[in-house]
């Protein structure tokens, strides 16, 4: 015990606290589960010598108290959403532990969590992939080779579309709207000329890429494990996405009943 | 004898449906886990997981298990499975189980109910459309809760308090 007892001055306490709270905006800002950002920051403070991280979540901000001995330092750090990036999560986790094994000094994790920087995979090859999904859903739901190929299109061009007003900054809810509509838009057609097996699977399974999985299921994770408040904003935030991809959807089926080809 | 013979057509019958859901589950999987942008070397773990569990729900829907609980029981499988893992690789579970689990998420029950939500207000009130939001709705909540709930037996059932990496 003796030898690990050190102290830490008041100014190297709140350089500690900074690189923590960083590290938990960051978790925060790709879309982490709160259990995940809870354990990081607390073993990441244990880990620099401190006494004890206590973490306060919510869904805009995070709150979080660094204590060594008497002296608590506590700051709080808006949440700026980014959208969702595993890579950059795996990162934080593994400084995190590579500072726990001593490989990290505080200076080194600073630097690592400022200048973090994960590759991403070029943007043609996911819209491809996640058409390829979309298409594999439309097999999955029953339908042929025709129907396959018709949503691997229609959902190629929904998701370029996707990756474009998301360069642009454009508000989520709006991404999903225009291109739940395009899709829609796009798909209709199939059906109008009554493409392969089952014409209206390009509508249904191209939409498929816009489900929000990622917020709900870390709705229903957040809530098991006693983070309630977290998981409602996660659930109502699931719920505008599928609301603003369903008036997309429903505005292009009616226009394609007023033009009449549906 | 022809009994037999005719069960034995069955389970290749099984087989060769599993393996084909199998096969477009790992393509859905890959999809979305380029979307998460999950770091390469967790990808290859992401399309086997996902297409397992899809394959072992495939095999529970065709016993005739409903399909809360098929989900569930998938989910639970996969959540157990990718513990090991996660160990091995230091990885967080969450990169790889959300990105397998997305291909059994209800996504068109999720629209349906919407859109009959939408054509309640805009043709009025109407038996059959109230019952179809009803069920949709009921049948999207309980296979995403069926689907987190497994996901999440591992840690709180039984890694209760120890971080699994």
């Amino acid at each position: 015990m003796i030898d690990s007892v050190k102290s830490i001055s008041h100014e190297e306490q709140l350089v500690i606290t900074r690189v923590v709270a960083r590290a938990g905006q960051l978790l925060q800002a790709y879309n982490a589960e709160s259990r995940i950002i809870e354990h990081t920051t607390e073993r990441l403070g244990l880990a620099f010598g401190l006494d004890s991280v206590e973490i306060a979540l919510t869904s805009k901000a995070i709150i979080l108290t660094s204590r060594f001995g008497d002296n608590c330092i506590t700051t709080t750090r808006a949440m700026k959403a980014h959208g969702i990036d595993m890579g950059i999560v795996c990162e934080v986790q593994r400084i995190c532990i590579n500072a726990e094994k001593k490989i990290y000094n505080v200076e080194e994790v600073k630097q690592r969590l400022v200048n973090i920087n994960v590759p991403k995979y070029n943007a043609l090859m996911v819209a491809f992939f996640v058409a390829l999904a979309c298409a594999s859903f439309s097999h999955l739901f029953g339908g042929d080779y025709i129907v396959f190929f018709a949503t691997l299109v229609t959902s190629f061009i929904a998701m370029l579309i996707r990756q474009w007003l998301t360069q642009l900054h454009h508000n989520l809810l709006t991404v999903f709207f225009i291109t739940a509509f395009t899709a829609t838009f796009i798909g209709s057609f199939a059906s109008a000329f009554n493409w392969g097996n089952e014409p209206e699977l390009v509508m249904i399974t191209s939409v498929l890429q816009l489900v929000p999985g990622f917020p709900l299921i870390n709705a229903v994770s957040d809530m098991v494990k006693g983070h309630v408040t977290i998981g409602m904003a996660r659930w109502m935030t699931a719920t505008l996405l599928t609301l603003a991809s369903t008036l997309g959807i429903v505005l292009a089926v009616q226009l394609g009943q007023y033009g009449g080809w549906l | 004898m022809s009994a037999f013979m005719s069960n034995v057509g069955g389970i290749s019958e099984v087989l060769l449906m599993m393996l084909d859901d199998a096969f477009f589950a790992g393509f859905a999987a890959l999809g979305f886990a380029l979307l998460f942008n999950v770091p390469r070397q967790a990808l290859l773990a992401c399309v086997l997981f996902g297409a397992s569990a899809h394959a072992i729900r495939a095999l529970l829907l065709h016993v005739g298990v409903p399909i809360e609980w098929a989900s569930f029981i998938a989910a639970t499988l996969l959540g157990l499975a990718t513990v090991p893992w996660s160990r091995k690789v230091v990885i967080p579970r969450i990169v790889v189980t959300v990105a397998a689990v997305i291909p059994m998420i209800p996504g068109v029950y999720a629209y349906n109910t919407m859109t009959d939500l939408m054509a309640l207000h805009h043709q009025g009130y109407s038996q059959a459309l109230l019952q179809s939001v009803v069920e949709n709705g009921l049948l999207t909540i309980f296979v995403l809760i069926g689907l987190s709930f497994g996901l999440a037996i591992a840690p709180v059932l039984i890694y209760r308090d120890k971080p699994i990496i």
